[in-house]
């Protein structure tokens, strides 16, 4: 049978539930209680970014974007070794933990879980990008800060069946 | 509890240390623990080494985990050895699908340690 999220859009889009995906994947993975912050995240000269896509019933992406001091704690938080640089563990475990994100936010609501698919991570470092959607449905950005590091959060969806 | 051989499949090495490290902190004594990055290394590993416990991921290249559930099924790999599938999937569809294909049981990441124990050891008993 085919299936219609539209009519369920304000829930999708509803900013509350990537605040509760944070804070439940933070909370299991990491230990750690994340606060949400106003404004953008401050640029660091390199970044980190993961991108988990969403297709099927929603189509878009998951992007967690971070300085190094934030992917290096997150790391660290993991795997309880300390890393001193970006390296493929470190990318690793940032892309593990938007996958968690991906999966937790589509969660919330259960066509969305049911009917949409998550692709594997992409990491990207450097800052010197940009992410382009022609006419999102809608986009969420948040910025949370745990432990003196903070990182973002985009769910960006692009299409809507 | 005796010794346990496990194989944990996930395409991420992180979440592969992690799991092991929630194995350990439900009181398994693990000789030793195998790992692989998807479905398909994991079937050649089962060809030549025998396991008790087998938890994988389903969203992985080369080969998804239900995919690989069902290979070792078809193939009779590993006969009567519990398949544990540990996800970011968590519909009903999932976790049936999952059944279907001959899982034991389904942990949804992000998960606590807590939640493996509860999971894994009752399939041990």
């Amino acid at each position: 049978m085919p299936v219609s999220l539209r009519e369920s859009v304000g829930l999708i889009a509803d900013p509350r539930n990537l605040d509760a995906t944070i804070e439940e994947v933070f909370d299991l993975m990491l230990g750690v209680h994340c606060t949400r912050e106003p404004g953008p995240l401050a640029q660091e000269p390199e970044a980190v970014t993961a991108v988990v896509g969403f297709g099927g019933a929603l189509s878009g992406a998951c992007v967690f974007s971070m300085g190094i001091s934030a992917a290096l704690a997150i790391a660290g938080r993991m795997t309880g070794v300390e890393f001193a640089e970006v390296d493929d563990i470190v990318k690793d475990g940032v892309g593990e933990i938007c996958n968690m994100l991906a999966g937790a936010w589509k969660g919330k609501v259960p066509e969305l879980a049911a009917h949409c698919g998550l692709s594997v991570p992409a990491v990207i470092t450097g800052s010197d990008y940009r992410l382009h959607v022609q006419a999102p449905e809608f986009q969420l950005r948040h910025r949370y800060r745990f432990d003196g590091a903070s990182f973002a959060v985009t769910i960006v969806c692009d299409g809507l069946r | 509890m005796s010794e346990i051989r496990a194989l944990i499949v996930d395409d991420s090495s992180v979440m592969r240390k992690i799991v092991e490290r929630a194995l350990r902190q439900a009181g398994l004594d693990l000789q030793p623990v195998h790992e692989a990055g998807n479905g398909a290394e994991a079937l050649e590993l089962l060809k030549a080494k025998q396991v008790d416990l087998i938890l994988s991921d389903i969203n992985m290249p080369a080969m998804d985990g239900l995919e690989f559930l069902r290979q070792i099924r078809a193939r009779n790999l590993a006969p009567g050895v519990p398949v544990v599938m540990i996800t970011t999937e968590s519909s009903e569809e999932h976790v049936k699908q999952a059944i279907l294909a001959g899982a034991r049981g389904y942990i949804r990441k992000p998960f606590t340690a807590e939640q493996v124990k509860e999971r894994v050891l009752p399939l041990l008993a």
